[in-house]
């Protein structure tokens, strides 16, 4: 009784990383440890993989 | 007039929009609805013929009836976070949030009723031809001997879950996979099964739009060879990219311009393949499409884009000609 597209299931290779920045609820942003804001540095988002089409798909499908 | 981005605090994408707004000087007041109460705290009255609503997140208030613009980005459940977190809670907190949010002005992006209609795959795939798109064959069945027959029809097919969903608790995926030769099909009787004709891909094309604005991201596809992968999502690929812009051929903004207007989005992420006579195949839109690292990887200011429609600086209508992005 197991629908078809489960025979084609994989295991998710996400795993929880930690990332080097912090949400600042006074800027409403993300920050690194030097204060610089996460969203203009693209290579740690780059790193993090912070913005690529998998992110968050856990609770978020459509992505 | 304030900017409301419903999001969660770890989304950096949404900090592109924000960093944005801020450098316009635009009001930003963010919050997740999973905070709700607590973190978020919401009042509406209905009094003398007039609503009054009023929101408070991370020491900021803002009135609802000074909100410009919403922005439904990545948001939590609301009350998820909440002390006395319950199903039922989560309820009450969905019907005191949105139901006051609709009842102001503001615009959005997307509006949670074109949001739910829009991720219905099936429909996506019916609008899509209706606009002109190209559409791979497709069979959305439980009867094994339409999938068998289906089969006879197109042999090279993937297999993809119908809501995009992952089964389970989140440790399964089931990407888009070529279906093994021989399948007898027999499981499909268990479950609502999405086949597709395969398209030899050359590339594959994300087409991000922001009101009418396109951003058109292509990644080149190595050539099907003998150990070539069976899984050919473009999102569990070992390596993609790299992602360089592209213009949008005519018959293809107008098209994607026509299903937005029908579903009434002000955001999109459309997926396409490339095949290899150059034509692009709709897969899906994605209402809520993640745009970071088509952004990062092309240059193109999609959070610039966002924030700009959030803000109401334009009409959508006439953007200025060097984001056009159409060929």
């Amino acid at each position: 009784m197991r629908p078809f597209a489960l025979n084609y299931a994989r295991p998710t290779q996400d795993v929880e990383v930690s990332t080097p920045y912090t949400y600042d609820s006074a800027l409403q942003l993300n920050v690194l440890p030097d204060g610089g804001v996460a969203a203009l540095d693209y290579a740690v988002l780059r790193e993090f993989g912070a913005t690529t089409s998998t992110a968050g798909s856990k609770t978020h499908f459509d992505d | 007039m304030t900017v409301l981005i419903l999001t969660s605090e770890q989304d950096v994408t949404a900090d592109m929009a924000v960093v944005e707004l801020n450098a316009e000087g635009i009001p930003v007041v963010r919050l997740d609805p999973a905070e709700l109460p607590g973190g978020v705290d919401v009042s509406g009255e209905w009094a003398h013929g007039a609503f009054h609503g009023h929101l408070s997140a991370g020491g900021r208030v803002v009135s609802m009836s000074g909100l410009r613009s919403i922005w439904v980005r990545r948001p939590g459940r609301p009350s998820a976070r909440a002390q006395a977190a319950s199903p039922w809670l989560t309820e009450e907190s969905t019907q005191a949030l949105y139901g006051m949010l609709r009842c102001t002005d503001a615009r959005w992006m997307n509006h949670p009723d074109a949001a739910r209609q829009a991720r219905y795959k099936p429909w996506q795939l019916w609008l899509a031809r209706a606009c002109g798109l190209p559409v791979p064959a497709t069979l959305i069945t439980t009867f094994p001997r339409a999938a068998r027959e289906f089969a006879d029809r197109y042999p090279d097919l993937v297999v993809k879950p119908v809501s995009g969903a992952h089964p389970g608790d989140g440790t399964l995926a089931v990407p888009t996979t070529r279906v093994r030769p021989g399948e007898d099909f027999r499981d499909v009787a268990h479950g609502p099964t999405l086949l597709q004709r395969r398209i030899r891909k050359a590339a594959d094309i994300r087409l991000t739009c922001v009101g009418d604005q396109l951003f058109a991201a292509r990644a080149a596809h190595p050539a099907d060879g003998p150990h070539a992968s069976d899984v050919v999502d473009v999102r569990f690929a070992d390596a993609v990219g790299p992602w360089t812009p592209v213009p949008v051929p005519r018959r293809t903004a107008d098209a994607v311009h026509a299903y937005l207007t029908r579903a009434q989005l002000a955001y999109g992420a459309f997926d396409f393949v490339e095949d290899v006579d150059g034509i692009w195949w709709f897969l899906e839109c994605n209402q809520a499409g993640q745009f970071g690292f088509v952004e990062i990887e092309t240059g193109q200011r999609i959070g610039r884009a966002v924030a700009r429609w959030l803000a109401g600086e334009w009409s959508g209508a006439n953007p200025p000609e060097e984001d056009r992005n159409t060929s």
